[in-house]
């Protein structure tokens, strides 16, 4: 009796970990640059009862019954695809218009950094010694040009314009232009990528025991592949969380709660009715 | 002395085994590629009953003549005897993610021995050896490239080996060739065929499995065979909730009415003991 019971627990918190990820995607529909995640089940354990070993009677299938004890959830994907871009007009935001490309951010951790990457590209000039400031994004963490090192210009820039190829230009009064190329990777397979926090997203710290370097994971656009970069200024990039979709998940996995929760009142029920035999 | 008291426990047992596979159906109603079970119970076999009795002829060393008058035949029970999984396709679900793949029955032959109609799978590499197959097409990339699904069990390709790609820019055609973000083909993904899908073991994670190891024939080029792999879409699972919930009502009755029988023979029972030759 208490199999019914299990089974339905089992899914259960199963289920609520889908409602947490509908709605952590739901709260940052409106975040830049978030990607949507999407949950998907499979079964849990199959266990066979081998119930008939000498009943002879014909049968279809192998011997034994097997019945499962419910699902979980089986991976979380990551949806890359594009989100919509909104024109801000503001001199320091970027979108990326193709896939898989990604700033490199320099995120303070313990007494070093760790490069990480993101595509939300709203981005602020924060001033540090000698009348210079730095390219840093909305956490204040230091945006990496190409080389892999902060960008750092002096103060008062009239203008900032971008190439194609994602050099960014910082225009002066005097008529002085500084060109920096932003660091611009290609992931290969974002399925190896480790959310890091917020929208970013990092090499996993575990790189070195899955037996993969980071060239199989990622490629950093540098010289004649920067062609490739799709960047533009000015604009943001959305989030790709599509609200509709995640509204129906949401309808739909709570009916499923509901289901498994009936199912436990009437296990509960049937045990009571063998309580009730005498 | 009753012979109907263990005969209801055990109409209680099998309800009560319905009730758990009706559960695990519904528990897995957002499973992609999962196939609902269903339960046949059986009757325990035949008993034949005869009346014995013995005949007194008054002769002079007295004769007794047993006699055997059949009575008919009586079942002392019931069991849960098979499940077997319900191979109708299930609805076709959008999705994003270019790694998803949703196998759509076309025209598949029906397997005359038994009657049932054939089935197709995606074929997985499973660690203990030999190979699994499945219908959820729920995969993914792993580190080095290799088409896995959610458990990390490597596709394999029409030629049994496994599918590596640079990266997830692909796209499958309907007739299950991959091609990668050039348009080149890299491999075809691996479909089985099963003539007769009841011979398929079902385990965790919605794998299926011959017994022994045993290895399908592929679904390309077999007589008959039409399907079609649909990039970015999910077979939904074909439990049927309204259909489940009824079941799992009836099989609930059906255990409340075998517990109520129960309870009548426990009164008899305890008449006989209670109040006949009550001095």
């Amino acid at each position: 009796m208490l199999r019914t019971m299990l089974t339905a627990t089992n899914t259960l918190t199963q289920l609520q970990s889908q409602l947490d990820n509908i709605s952590n995607n739901i709260a940052n529909s409106s975040t830049h640059g978030y990607k949507a995640k999407e949950a998907q089940f499979s079964e849990l354990l199959y266990q066979q009862f081998n119930n008939d070993k000498l009943d002879k009677t014909l049968r279809q299938s192998p011997v034994g019954i097997r019945y499962g004890v419910g699902a979980h959830i089986s991976q979380i994907q990551a949806n890359q695809k594009q989100g919509s871009l909104q024109t801000t007009d503001r001199d320091l935001d970027f979108a990326f218009t193709k896939e898989n490309q990604y700033f490199n951010i320099l995120m303070p951790e313990g007494e070093g950094q760790r490069t990480v990457y993101t595509r939300q590209g709203d981005f602020y000039v924060s001033p540090i010694a000698n009348g210079q400031v730095m390219l840093v994004n909305g956490d204040g963490y230091p945006v990496a040009d190409s080389n892999g090192n902060e960008i750092y210009f002096p103060d008062f820039a009239t203008d900032f314009t971008l190439s194609p190829e994602g050099q960014l230009s910082v225009h002066y009064a005097n008529g002085q232009v500084l060109p920096f190329n932003l660091a611009v990777s290609e992931l290969q397979k974002p399925q190896a990528m480790e959310h890091v926090s917020g929208t970013y997203i990092g090499l996993p710290a575990n790189l070195v025991e899955l037996g993969l370097t980071q060239a199989d994971i990622l490629t950093d656009l540098q010289g004649t592949a920067r062609s490739e970069i799709g960047l533009q200024i000015r604009t943001l990039e959305m989030s790709n969380v599509d609200l509709s979709k995640e509204m129906t998940d949401l309808i739909a996995t709570q009916r499923s709660y509901q289901f498994n929760t009936r199912a436990v009142t009437i296990a509960d029920q049937m045990l009571g009715l063998i309580n009730g035999i005498r | 002395m009753f012979k109907g008291f263990y005969t209801v426990a055990s109409g209680m047992l099998a309800q009560q085994r319905r009730t758990e596979i009706l559960t695990n159906n519904m528990a897995n109603a957002n499973t992609p590629g999962f196939k609902a079970d269903q339960s046949t119970i059986r009757s325990f076999p035949d008993m034949m009953m005869s009346a014995i009795k013995s005949t007194n002829i008054p002769t002079e060393k007295g004769l007794g003549i047993k006699t055997a008058n059949p009575i008919g035949a009586l079942n002392t029970g019931v069991y849960l005897q098979e499940t077997i999984a319900d191979y109708t396709q299930g609805s076709l679900r959008a999705s994003d993610l270019k790694t998803d793949v949703a196998l759509v029955d076309g025209q598949l032959p029906v397997d005359e021995a038994s009657g049932n109609k054939g089935a197709i799978y995606f074929r997985l590499e499973h660690p203990s050896g030999g190979e699994a197959y499945t219908r959820n097409g729920n995969f993914t990339l792993d580190g080095q490239g290799n088409l896995v699904n959610g458990q990390g069990l490597y596709v394999l390709s029409n030629t049994g080996q496994r599918i590596q790609l640079a990266n997830d820019n692909i796209s499958i055609t309907e007739t299950g060739a991959i091609l990668d973000e050039n348009g080149v083909q890299v491999a075809t993904l691996g479909v089985s065929f099963a003539a007769n899908p009841d011979i398929l073991m079902k385990q965790d994670n919605g794998l299926f499995r011959m017994l022994d190891n045993g290895v399908l024939p592929s679904a390309y080029g077999q007589d008959g065979v039409v399907f079609a792999t649909k990039q970015n879409f999910l077979e939904s699972s074909n439990v049927d909730a309204s259909r489940s919930m009824t079941e799992l009502m009836t099989a609930y009755r059906a255990f409340e009415a075998n517990q109520k029988v129960l309870q009548a023979y426990d009164r008899s029972m305890e008449k006989a003991a209670n109040e006949i030759g009550k001095v």
